[in-house]
């Protein structure tokens, strides 16, 4: 039916495409343009903002050292995120992909699980094993290294800690594809040839999974960049991050022009590391 | 799996291929990796279902004693019991309409793009390339220019953020339907609704439920769609819990989430039994 191309099939083909289209477009391209494009806009405090081109919003953001510190620590807090949830997930994808483990099912449940309890969820239990009598500090103290509990809720080690453990899952899975998916005969075509299996894993395996690697970052890195959640209820309260800035700039002083100069930037951000996906798409 | 066999077939006096096995030492190290790796994992999450039964104010293991006070505040909780309502009702629409939608998205996207296919895909996947909270900032400034039911906005914010997934579920599950039984219902005259009807969705029913029990948790566990656009008597468990915590806190919050994850997990297990996990997975 697909090979009959007739008009009433291209006219049902399209109508399935209707509702998603509609959507999309109503709710989604049309209010994020929008928005996005209020960051050129003036401030105003009575009004929503004034119709007045502007690259004020901009200039502010990136020449007052306030806004830039905030902007280097969310680049530094997503680089570091991106750089430890790809040493814990890589390791874990290899593994999910290759076990023949009766436990293979279960285990990675327990993969799935987490991500789907939730960012408050896992955040709570941040909370309860970093504070001052929680878990950790509790066996520090046991075990003789510290005399006081140490201070690890409102700092940014408690940040990434957290953000690298809610989205580790993210890196996992387009790792555990590209691995899936791999001709494991290369592999062993190398094994033959006299490859130790470290040498291996570095000039095949490694690789091969490069697409996965790749995807998995992307997502990882711009996840943490938009974070609010986690970094207003973990991080130090004098050093924000950008997503605690935008929804700040919105829930408290209502500087939307200001507020979408921020979301810009995630955007461009977001912009970039897909630019990077496909670049590293079409060599792969 | 596939390993031995293959390479005894050959039969032709080349040696079997190596089985790319580890070494005993590596072995171990491997397992401790993935050992540790795993307590990372559940370690956050183990700890709050402990927490939630302690008897004290503090978030933390419970020293003197078990007790189910911090369930019953939170069955006394005007707020939390209602915002839990309030997710599951919000929830469940959404999944419904998401799984449709998602459904018919899926058969147009494998069955009538042809080359067109991945770029169908791409575009249909686009509320996962873009910052949650981006979306939900530009549907609240979207509610301030037309006058818009707020919760109607929250409801097609969390059916968007739920597409995806059921797209992608969907798409894997019709690419294990055999075209041919459709093609053989289009000769005998059947319409193409009947076809979808009475050929493509029983075929790929499992697959309609996995997807929307996932979609459900996808808007049961969401923060930044209902971050601005929550409103009062609307607000979903997550933004009710997050702005608990912003103020206050105590192992409510631990009774609460663990009373959601064990209605995660029974739901997890459920698409495990009807498709595999691993299908939701592979994205």
């Amino acid at each position: 039916m697909s090979t009959a191309a007739t008009s009433h099939t291209r006219w049902f083909g399209r109508l399935l495409f209707a509702p998603i289209g509609i959507i999309y477009v109503l709710f989604l391209l049309a209010p994020v343009s929008f928005f996005l494009a209020l960051s050129v806009a003036k401030y105003h405090p009575n009004e929503l903002f004034l119709p007045i081109p502007t690259l004020e919003n901009y200039r502010r953001l990136l020449l007052d050292g306030f806004y830039l510190a905030v902007l280097g620590r969310t680049l530094k807090i997503a680089a570091l995120v991106t750089l430890f949830s790809l040493l814990i997930g890589y390791p874990l994808a290899l593994f999910l992909a290759r076990t023949r483990s009766a436990w293979r099912g279960v285990l990675m449940f327990l993969v799935i699980a987490p991500l789907m309890s939730g960012v408050i969820v896992r955040t709570y239990g941040w909370i309860v094993l970093m504070g001052s009598e929680g878990l950790i500090n509790m066996t520090l103290k046991a075990l003789g290294l510290v005399a006081a509990p140490v201070q690890l809720m409102n700092t940014q080690l408690a940040v990434v800690v957290a953000l690298v453990h809610i989205l580790v899952p993210y890196m996992v899975f387009p790792i555990f594809s590209a691995l899936a998916s791999m001709d494991r005969n290369v592999e062993r075509a190398a094994s033959t040839l006299g490859a130790r299996p470290w040498t291996v894993f570095l000039e095949v395996t490694l690789p091969l999974s490069r697409a996965g690697i790749v995807m998995g970052c992307a997502l990882v890195f711009t996840l943490t960049a938009g974070a609010v959640v986690t970094p207003a209820l973990m991080g130090p309260r004098d050093a924000k991050v950008l997503g605690q800035l935008i929804y700040e700039l919105v829930s408290s002083t209502l500087n939307w022009p200001f507020a979408s100069a921020a979301a810009s930037l995630l955007v461009l951000c977001q912009f970039l590391v897909i630019l990077a996906k496909f670049r590293s798409g079409r060599r792969g | 799996m596939a390993e031995t066999p293959a390479g005894t077939r050959l039969a032709s006096g080349l040696p079997a291929p190596p089985r790319l096995e580890l070494g005993p030492l590596q072995r171990f190290g491997a397992g401790l990796a993935v050992t540790l790796i795993y307590l990372f994992l559940l370690a956050p999450i183990v700890i709050v279902v402990a927490a939630s039964f302690n008897p004290d104010q503090a978030n933390a293991l419970p020293r003197s004693g078990l007790s189910l006070r911090w369930y019953r505040e939170f069955a006394a909780s005007d707020g939390f019991v209602s915002a839990f309502k309030f997710s599951l009702q919000l929830g469940l629409v959404a999944a419904l309409a998401a799984t449709a939608i998602g459904l018919v998205t899926a058969y147009g996207i494998v069955r009538f793009l042809g080359r067109r296919r991945a770029l169908g895909q791409a575009l249909a996947l686009m509320p996962m390339m873009i910052p949650h909270i981006l979306i939900s900032l530009s549907l609240l400034l979207l509610i301030t220019q037309i006058s818009l039911p707020e919760a109607g906005v929250l409801l097609i914010g969390h059916v968007m953020i739920c597409l995806p997934f059921t797209i992608a579920g969907i798409i894997a599950s019709l690419e294990g339907v055999d075209h041919q039984l459709e093609l053989a219902a289009w000769t005998l005259g059947a319409s193409r609704l009947r076809i979808l009807w009475e050929i493509t969705i029983p075929l790929v029913a499992p697959g309609l439920v996995s997807s929307m029990l996932f979609a459900f948790i996808v808007s049961f566990g969401d923060v930044y769609i209902s971050l601005f656009l929550s409103s009062p008597g609307k607000t979903t468990l997550p933004i009710e819990i997050f702005t608990y915590m912003l103020w206050d806190s105590s192992p409510v919050v631990a009774a609460i989430t663990t009373v959601q994850m064990a209605m995660i997990i029974v739901l997890g297990l459920a698409i495990e039994r009807l498709v595999g996990l691993r299908k939701v997975m592979r994205l």
